[in-house]
């Protein structure tokens, strides 16, 4: 510390633990006032982890898994899948004659399960009235915070297959 | 030792006072900004991180230059 | 405080002790009085002295208490050792040079005069110079000690050091600093002279 504090007769024992009431109140004071700054160190390297994590970790590799077949569903149908494990339930839809949307049914929410309502074109959640739009599975209305992950869909021949989940 | 006059000491200590009260508010600010860009780096955005570490470095800095400035203002409280 | 100071006359001292037993009423120390009353020489002479804590500026049994458990405030009053902090360790008993803090090892702690904090922290005087019948101990206005023949001083030389005290005693007018050379007073020679066997 000699670098950073004022050179004074004093030695630091007698600064820090004065007899005097009215520099103690001064000493308190700083103190908190180190301590303080020494949180805000500590939040700034949490921000630096948080981005040194960006930079090293790497998207994880997701499975390709058959949804279904080309003419499977009519225009506006809806078919119901698992993707990428079991437990991941994810609901596909016919937006148009060649148009495919997929996404997670979890609400972000709450998880509970959406379900596509045709007559007004959205993926509702019926627990919460929350309203994702079927384009690109934005939150139209309602409490959800983010929007719908969106899976991904590749055609193969005649099969859809679902490649990568976007968006957590 | 400590024989500042009274209204001299007590200006000292209103401002370390103040200064104080602006690194807590800083400080608040830090903590909502890491725990926001902690949810939205989970979330799968990872475009945030960058502009938010180097505003909470700011932030730190901004702390940190208070923090001199108590300490000044403590040194020269006991100068005379 | 508030435009009153402690003045000690050790020459108007009758040895009445009026002084210590109004100390010692009041609960704050616990009945024990915090007055340092001397009889200086029992048996050549009545003189007596009663002292108080002289408030230093830079006060030796705060500089020295390992605990920091003295602390002088912004009024020039030297408290008392705070209760949670002090360990009885006496370091300050053999540190002032007054002689003033009294250690009761019944309760590990040192106590001593705080010039009745509760009284002249609201403007009273302390007890002692309220009793006093001969204003040895007096806490007067400096106009009006000024009428007195001695005069107020408040330097002390111990040998080399200098204090500067709060409370300031009387002497003659020609007086300025009250010199003491301790090796003056130290008598254990006499002492040992007078045990050697005859």
């Amino acid at each position: 510390m000699p670098l950073l504090r004022n050179p004074s007769k004093e030695p630091l024992w007698k600064d820090e633990f004065s007899v005097f009431t009215s520099d103690e109140r001064y000493v308190t004071r700083r103190q908190f006032t180190k301590f303080l700054t020494l949180a805000s160190l500590g939040m700034f390297v949490g921000n630096l982890w948080i981005l040194a994590k960006s930079r090293l970790t790497k998207t994880p590799a997701f499975p390709t898994a058959e949804v279904a077949e080309i003419n499977e569903i009519p225009v506006r149908g809806v078919k119901l899948f698992t993707y990428p494990t079991p437990q991941d339930h994810c609901i596909m839809i016919r937006t148009g004659e060649e148009e495919y949307a997929a996404y997670s049914q979890k609400c972000t929410h709450l998880s509970c399960a959406v379900y596509y309502s045709a007559k007004n074109d959205r993926l509702e959640c019926p627990c919460h009235q929350g309203f994702f739009s079927v384009k690109d599975g934005a939150v139209l209305q309602g409490p959800p915070p983010r929007p719908l992950p969106q899976i991904t869909l590749e055609r193969e021949g005649t099969k859809l297959l679902a490649i990568a989940v976007q968006g957590g | 030792m400590a024989n500042l006059e009274p209204s001299k000491q007590r200006r000292g200590l209103v401002t370390i006072d103040g200064a104080m009260a602006l690194i807590v508010i800083l400080l608040v600010v830090q903590i909502w900004l890491l725990s926001a860009t902690l949810e939205t780096f989970l979330a799968g955005h990872s475009g945030t991180v960058v502009p938010a570490a180097i505003f909470s470095g700011l932030i730190f800095l901004g702390c940190l230059a208070l923090d001199f400035f108590v300490t000044r203002v403590d040194q020269e409280s006991r100068k005379s | 405080m508030h435009g009153y100071e402690f003045y000690v006359d050790p020459s108007r001292c009758i040895g009445c002790q009026s002084c210590v037993v109004a100390c010692a009423e009041c609960e704050t120390h616990r009945g024990k009085s915090m007055i340092n009353f001397d009889f200086i020489d029992r048996q050549g002479t009545t003189a007596a002295a009663a002292y108080v804590c002289w408030h230093c500026e830079e006060p030796t049994c705060a500089m020295v208490c390992p605990a920091d458990a003295i602390k002088k405030g912004d009024d020039g009053i030297v408290q008392s050792s705070l209760k949670p902090r002090c360990i009885g360790c006496s370091n300050c008993v053999l540190a002032c040079p007054f002689g003033i803090p009294k250690i009761f090892p019944e309760y590990e702690q040192m106590m001593k005069c705080d010039m009745c904090y509760d009284r002249t922290s609201v403007g009273k005087k302390p007890m002692c110079a309220t009793v006093c019948p001969s204003q040895a101990l007096s806490y007067l206005r400096p106009e009006e000690i000024a009428k007195r023949r001695e005069k107020p001083t408040n330097l002390f030389r111990f040998g080399n050091q200098k204090i500067v005290t709060r409370v300031h005693m009387m002497v003659p007018a020609e007086t300025d600093t009250v010199s003491l050379e301790v090796l003056d007073y130290m008598w254990e020679e006499s002492y040992a002279a007078s045990s050697q066997p005859q």
